[in-house]
């Protein structure tokens, strides 16, 4: 695995913290992600707010946009190839594709 | 009011306040002039007064506002832009209005218009609204901020650079994001939040830097704090003076405007106002006493207009006045209005209107009168200077709830941590709470607890006094593109306060807003506007209320006679506005 992608929907921020309600998978995926980023993996979060354009390049992404609109965001892509859509990936996900043990212990 | 205690309370605390007339040749001009204020308080009067004093004197100087409902306009008669035009009346002045409202729309439309087309219509809509909350008007209305700020050409081709800012929550924090925003952009370790949409943040980095050092820096800014020499507008200085101060922001200088200079113990009304002015000031934050004060007399004549603002810092002109003066007679008064909001069995009621205008008051009194008439009554207060008459309500068997935007902001806070603690190591909480700190959190945070308000009125009537215009609808905003956003994540976990929110907003048999103003030219115009934005929002309004009227007191007093005469044609005005459903409410010593 060389590559995870992942296109966001329009968000204020990328915990989704700024939204109407708190979404604790939302939460869960932006942390794992940031742990993954430190570890040295390229994992790379695009907002379509920010970064519409690569919405339009991305054949990929742009296929499922055009075909069903904006409910089929988020969409991940690794090495190019679509994985997961309408939701974000799990850590076990995560955890095949990068090879890193995720079941770390929770906070109290 | 026993006067007995007063003048032992005046005389026995009574701290010298050295008071100079405000001048022009003896305040310390910088470059840069900042005018902050509670909204009302007439901080456009006094930039213009400057502005226009400054450039008859032969300076060039630049004017911008960067308040969400310019008055410049109203001043100049001329349509503004962002820019900055030339004022033909006044030589040598340039005014520029920065709406952030529209800044943010200009925005919007440069970052999708090359898209539109491109990707499906579901995406751009997500785009737009995306692009529609409060962080996308503040960020686009800073930038052009910094810009005027640092832009060198300016610096050079004009001698003085005058804000006039907006009311003093939206000034607090747009003058509070640079700070905010320095330390965000050298510490982030993740995309940007708030300011991941500023494209090319990266390259505008030192601009905003600049801009903070400029604005700390006493050599270049002073920051004139303006208020009304009352207890509230006083408290709302000292309170932003000392934010302003923790940001660095030390050279201050305090402007009172409206000063009744001399009691005339002949007329009841003349010699209250002057001692409740006096008690005001004897009771003012040792804080503030520490800057250079200023004051500038109480003016009978309208400030709406290039010649009036000329004569503002040095002459008074009294209306003609017929020997028979007599006050306003067969009005609607606060009694009309709480008869009408019963019969109607309204059960949301907001007080809106510009800071200063008296909404506290208004909605303390129409508590009052429902709970009077027999309904159950519950009233909230989200105003942070908090003078509700809380005694007097509690005896009325009222209910009573403050909405307090740092306590809400701290319970959401919590909330988020809790549900993030069960699946988050520590070192991830950290990135939580960087988002936490963002701007739209707060604003997250208040709404909720506005809906949880709302939702009392399942049992009782609310009456909901909000915070002053700005603020209010940012809020209003808030609550609409919430509205959306829970449209569109139904089924998920959404308290259903939250969701029954705008439909109970927009409902007029269930929902009143009353319009507080005053009779004078600024809140009017203000109002007006806030007229317009309901609309837009699709909320209903029926009643104005007009406070603080000095055209229904008997007076003798022939300056306080022109000044209620010169009320008259903003009374009639606000007749109109309102289709003939206006109520009136006298000066009062409160």
């Amino acid at each position: 695995m060389n590559k995870i992608e992942i296109f966001d929907p329009t968000m204020c921020c990328s915990t989704g913290l700024c939204g109407p309600n708190v979404n604790p998978d939302l939460m869960r995926f932006a942390a794992v992600v940031e742990m993954l980023k430190r570890k040295g993996f390229e994992i790379e979060r695009h907002n379509l707010r920010d970064v519409p354009e690569l919405y339009v390049e991305n054949n990929v992404v742009n296929k499922l946009l055009q075909e069903y609109g904006v409910k089929v965001l988020p969409i991940t892509l690794v090495d190019g190839k679509l994985k997961v859509s309408k939701t974000y990936p799990t850590n076990k996900q995560l955890s095949e594709w990068t090879g890193v043990n995720l079941d770390f212990i929770p906070l109290e | 009011m026993d006067w007995s205690q007063f003048r032992f309370h005046s005389f026995g605390i009574n701290k010298f306040i050295d008071m100079k007339k405000f001048n022009l040749a003896d305040i310390g001009l910088t470059k840069y002039l900042f005018f902050t204020g509670k909204g009302g308080v007439g901080k456009t009067s006094i930039a213009c007064a400057t502005a226009v004093g400054l450039a008859d004197q032969g300076k060039k100087i630049l004017l911008i506002s960067t308040d969400p409902a310019s008055n410049l306009q109203d001043v100049f008669k001329q349509t503004l832009n962002d820019k900055g035009l030339t004022i033909q009346e006044v030589p040598g002045l340039t005014v520029a209005n920065i709406d952030p409202e529209q800044a943010a729309a200009e925005y919007r439309e440069s970052v999708i218009a090359p898209f539109k087309g491109k990707l499906p219509v579901s995406v751009i809509e997500n785009m737009e609204e995306q692009l529609s909350g409060s962080c996308t008007v503040e960020i686009s209305a800073f930038n052009k901020f910094a810009d005027f700020i640092t832009d060198k050409k300016e610096s050079e081709e004009y001698d003085y650079i005058i804000f006039d800012t907006a009311p003093t929550g939206h000034t607090l924090r747009m003058l509070q994001l640079p700070s905010a925003w320095s330390t965000f952009i050298s510490k982030s370790t993740h995309g940007a939040s708030c300011l991941g949409q500023l494209s090319g943040l990266e390259q505008r980095k030192n601009i905003y830097k600049q801009a903070v050092q400029t604005l700390s820096d006493p050599q270049k800014t002073n920051l004139i704090l303006v208020s009304r020499p009352e207890s509230s507008p006083l408290k709302e200085a000292a309170r932003s003076s000392h934010e302003l101060q923790l940001l660095g922001i030390k050279n201050q200088t305090l402007i009172i405007n409206a000063f009744l200079e001399h009691a005339d113990d002949s007329d009841t009304i003349t010699k209250q106002l002057h001692e409740r002015q006096q008690k005001a000031l004897s009771e003012m934050s040792e804080e503030l006493s520490v800057y250079p004060i200023y004051k500038i007399p109480m003016r009978s004549y309208n400030l709406s207009n290039i010649a009036n603002i000329r004569k503002m810092f040095n002459e008074d002109i009294l209306a003609n006045i017929e020997d028979n003066y007599q006050p306003l007679d067969y009005v609607n008064t606060e009694k009309e209005l709480i008869d009408d909001l019963y019969k109607s069995g309204k059960r949301v009621i907001f007080t809106m209107g510009k800071g200063g205008v008296g909404k506290t008051t208004v909605a303390t009194q129409i508590a009052l009168g429902l709970a009077k008439r027999g309904a159950k009554v519950h009233l909230t207060t989200t105003d942070p200077a908090n003078h509700l008459n809380y005694n007097l309500v509690i005896k009325a068997g009222i209910t009573v709830s403050r909405i307090d935007e740092i306590k809400e902001l701290e319970k959401y806070k919590n909330e988020v941590r809790s549900k993030a603690a069960s699946t988050m190591s520590a070192e991830d909480m950290e990135y939580i709470e960087e988002d936490l700190r963002s701007p739209c959190t707060q604003e997250i945070a208040v709404f909720r607890a506005f809906a949880q308000i709302v939702e009392k009125a399942d049992n009782e009537v609310v009456v909901i006094d909000t915070a002053p215009t700005g603020h209010t609808l940012l809020l209003l905003d808030a609550t609409e593109s919430y509205h959306k956003e829970v449209e569109r994540t139904q089924g998920e976990d959404i308290p259903d306060a939250v969701r029954n929110l705008l439909p109970r907003l927009r409902n007029p048999e269930e929902t009143e807003v009353v319009i507080v103003t005053l009779p004078e030219p600024t809140p009017v115009f203000e109002a007006e506007r806030l007229q317009q934005d309901l609309k837009r929002a699709g909320i209903q309004n029926k009643w104005w209320v007009v406070n603080a009227c000095f055209s229904l007191v008997d007076t003798k007093n022939p300056f306080l006679q022109s000044k209620a005469k010169s009320e008259l044609m903003w009374i009639d005005k606000i007749n109109k506005l309102s289709n003939n459903n206006i109520a009136l409410i006298k000066w009062a010593d409160l």
